[in-house]
């Protein structure tokens, strides 16, 4: 899982660009499909697997392609790019950091020189209006020559296992949930993990921006439970309350009651949690109520539908610097692996 | 140009956050042994290069580039594999959430500068964190990290080199290394029997932390004359045009109140008379340079500031114009082969 898990979050995919991402999935979905299942695409990005099981619930799994990203909204006349954000990123994290198009060419986000600052500038909050990519243009004309006005990018960060188990890159969110999806789709095609529901994958497109496909993939195929896969923002860092925290990364998948999007069905969700007490899978319960993701789509779409979320605790999200901990993955690969194995609760 | 950017790559790849700077010594002598005469490492980690020219009794020419840069540097090792610093030097503490560095203990360890998500950071927060409430995230558990680290061990920028379009690069550390491969490459191509000085290169110590080591180094050395290199502020980054030069304009010849006006006017005529292309800036009090500290040193120092441009400086993105180095190894050049300065 880690290899892909590498090779996705390092594809491009900012939203509404998920192509490079969908292709990676696609071919793993190809050489990875279980017999009696099928794979499909809907008009807006989305890339499904039907595993089909006549007569069971439907159970529709989703995690989505896309992360947070850039886009190029004014070029300067000597070459400076003005860009504004894809998704939610906090300006704190911005400043020289670098930055990677589609392309390939690399740039970097800048700002004016500690040592000129006034003594009231040095502690404001950047704003990205106040902000300007650099990537080595020295004219508009040159800079037009690289990139356009509309042109996406994203962070240029690498993949680096770091400590005890922690994992740093751009875009883990939610290429944690692709990985863990395909992880378990092989599973299922190599007949370690059986199958008790009627059972879709679905990888969505455009989570961070709010536009969610995980809303046309609902209403396509009607879903009866959900189970979606994210990364949930926590503040587990030094100096942090403990009531601040939200969650540990280590600590095991998280499980949600509520966020600020959507109230968790309550009766899967203990489903869910004693498939893992009585598995002995490492999970923890989400402790502030914040964030939110696809499922509030999934639960409100198409009829409603019974929705549990699954989460990995992400120090530093939408930042560069992306950060989880792999033993959490592999709690949530396990906790889903029993959900589909188990079916409804009796 | 790809020798240029070698040597440059090189010289960053080594963490030298002032104080540290006797750490690089086998890169030092590993780039140079070929080029210099003789290597020295002084007891405040000052590196001394020297080229001697065919000349009887020449002139002693002293070329000072700082090798050190901003870092910071570890108090405490607390719960959780978190580790608090503070800073050494002008650090740029507003670039620090979510960045990557690499801690100095027993073995080299991968770091993050931590970050809190807005919506669970203390409410109406309007500033950025300040250094002591930021920490480095290991990823250890603090008994493995106190294995590892200890308090006083150095934490500097992790090792990114970016190219970017048209020779602009972009790393930590260009102040002052930018300046320190210019040198070098400047002495590897020079012909010695046109060398009009024994060229004393200082690659220095502690400049950061107040223009500390090159000062030290010239008292050993008594030159006749120096010329301090380092970095200034180029436009682009929000910088006011004319507090700054420009990438790709070529390396500038300062002009201050503490740089020796003979020198600089001897230079300034030299490179117009060459055709050689520099700019100018003006800095009319301080120069906030090593030349501060020289021009003072022993019974005195004639001192001139030649500066390469750069954005965004003490950031893990600084970023030069490989042209703008070739451009100082060329005026170096110049100056070696001119006696009448």
């Amino acid at each position: 899982m880690k290899e892909l898990l590498k090779e996705l979050s390092l594809a491009f995919g900012p939203s509404g660009c998920e192509d490079g991402v969908r292709e990676i999935i696609k071919s793993y979905l190809m050489a990875n499909m279980p017999t009696d299942s099928e794979i499909f695409e809907d008009k807006s990005g989305g890339i499904y697997l039907h595993i089909k099981g006549e007569g069971k619930p439907k159970l529709m799994v989703c995690a989505h392609m896309d992360e947070v990203g850039f886009m190029v909204t004014h070029i300067e006349e000597n070459g400076l790019l003005r860009f504004g954000c894809v998704g939610g990123i906090d300006p704190i994290v911005l400043t020289a950091k670098r930055v990677v198009f589609e392309s390939g060419h690399k740039g970097s986000i800048i700002a004016k020189p500690v040592h000129l600052l006034s003594e009231g500038e040095k502690d404001k909050r950047p704003k990205v209006e106040n902000m300007l990519i650099d990537i080595g243009a020295n004219s508009r004309n040159e800079a037009e020559k690289l990139t356009f006005v509309g042109e996406f990018f994203t962070f240029d960060s690498d993949y680096v296992e770091y400590g005890e188990g922690f994992v740093k890159c751009k875009a883990l969110d939610d290429r944690l949930g692709c990985a863990i999806m395909c992880k378990v789709i092989s599973d299922i095609k190599n007949g370690d993990l059986s199958c008790e529901y009627d059972l879709y994958f679905a990888f969505t497109c455009r989570e961070e921006v709010g536009f969610s496909g995980a809303l046309g993939a609902t209403e396509m195929i009607k879903p009866d439970y959900a189970v979606v896969i994210e990364s949930k923002a926590v503040a587990d860092v030094f100096g942090v309350s403990d009531q601040k925290k939200v969650c540990i990364l280590g600590d095991g998948a998280i499980v949600s009651f509520a966020d600020l999007g959507t109230i968790y069905d309550r009766d899967f969700t203990r489903h869910v949690m004693d498939l893992c007490e009585r598995n002995e899978i490492k999970y923890q319960v989400h402790r502030v109520i914040s964030g939110g993701n696809d499922s509030r789509h999934i639960q409100t779409n198409a009829g409603g539908c019974r929705v549990a979320l699954l989460s990995a605790a992400s120090r530093y999200i939408h930042s560069p610097a992306d950060v989880v901990h792999y033993d959490d993955l592999d709690a949530i690969y396990k906790a889903l692996s029993q959900v589909i194995a188990n079916g409804e609760r009796k | 140009m790809e020798r240029i950017k070698n040597t440059l790559m090189e010289l960053c790849r080594e963490m030298t956050v002032s104080g540290y700077e006797y750490r690089a010594e086998g890169k030092i002598r590993a780039l140079c042994g070929d080029i210099f005469d003789e290597i020295k490492c002084d007891p405040m980690g000052n590196f001394v290069l020297v080229k001697k020219s065919k000349l009887q009794n020449a002139p002693k020419l002293l070329i000072d580039g700082h090798f050190d840069t901003v870092g910071m540097m570890v108090t405490d090792i607390k719960k959780g594999g978190f580790l608090s610093v503070v800073n050494i030097g002008g650090l740029d503490t507003r670039v620090l959430p979510a960045t990557e560095v690499t801690v100095y203990g027993k073995q080299e360890i991968y770091g993050l500068v931590t970050s809190t998500p807005p919506h669970l950071r203390r409410a109406g927060a309007d500033s950025v964190p300040k250094l002591e409430e930021l920490y480095i995230d290991t990823g250890y558990s603090k008994e493995e990290l106190e294995k590892i680290v200890s308090i006083g061990d150095p934490v500097g920028y992790r090792y990114v080199f970016t190219e970017m379009n048209d020779g602009y690069v972009t790393t930590s550390g260009l102040d002052d290394k930018a300046c320190v491969c210019g040198i070098i490459e400047a002495i590897r191509d020079i012909d010695v029997s046109q060398l009009k000085y024994d060229v004393y290169v200082t690659i220095s110590a502690q400049e950061e932390t107040g223009k500390n080591g090159s000062a030290r180094a010239a008292f050993g050395i008594e030159p006749d004359i120096a010329i301090i290199t380092d970095v200034n502020f180029a436009s682009g980054d929000g910088t006011p045009d004319y507090e700054c030069i420009k990438c790709k304009g070529g390396a500038s010849v300062d002009i201050s109140s503490l740089t020796d006006r003979r020198l600089t006017r001897a230079i300034i005529k030299l490179l117009s008379e060459k055709g050689i292309k520099h700019q100018i800036i003006c800095e009319p009090g301080r120069t906030y340079t090593n030349n501060e500290g020289m021009l003072v040193s022993g019974r005195g120092v004639r001192t001139a500031v030649i500066s390469v441009p750069l954005k965004n400086m003490h950031t893990p993105c600084e970023t030069v114009n490989l042209e703008d180095i070739k451009s100082l190894k060329e005026i170096l050049s110049a100056v070696m082969y001119e006696e009448n300065l």
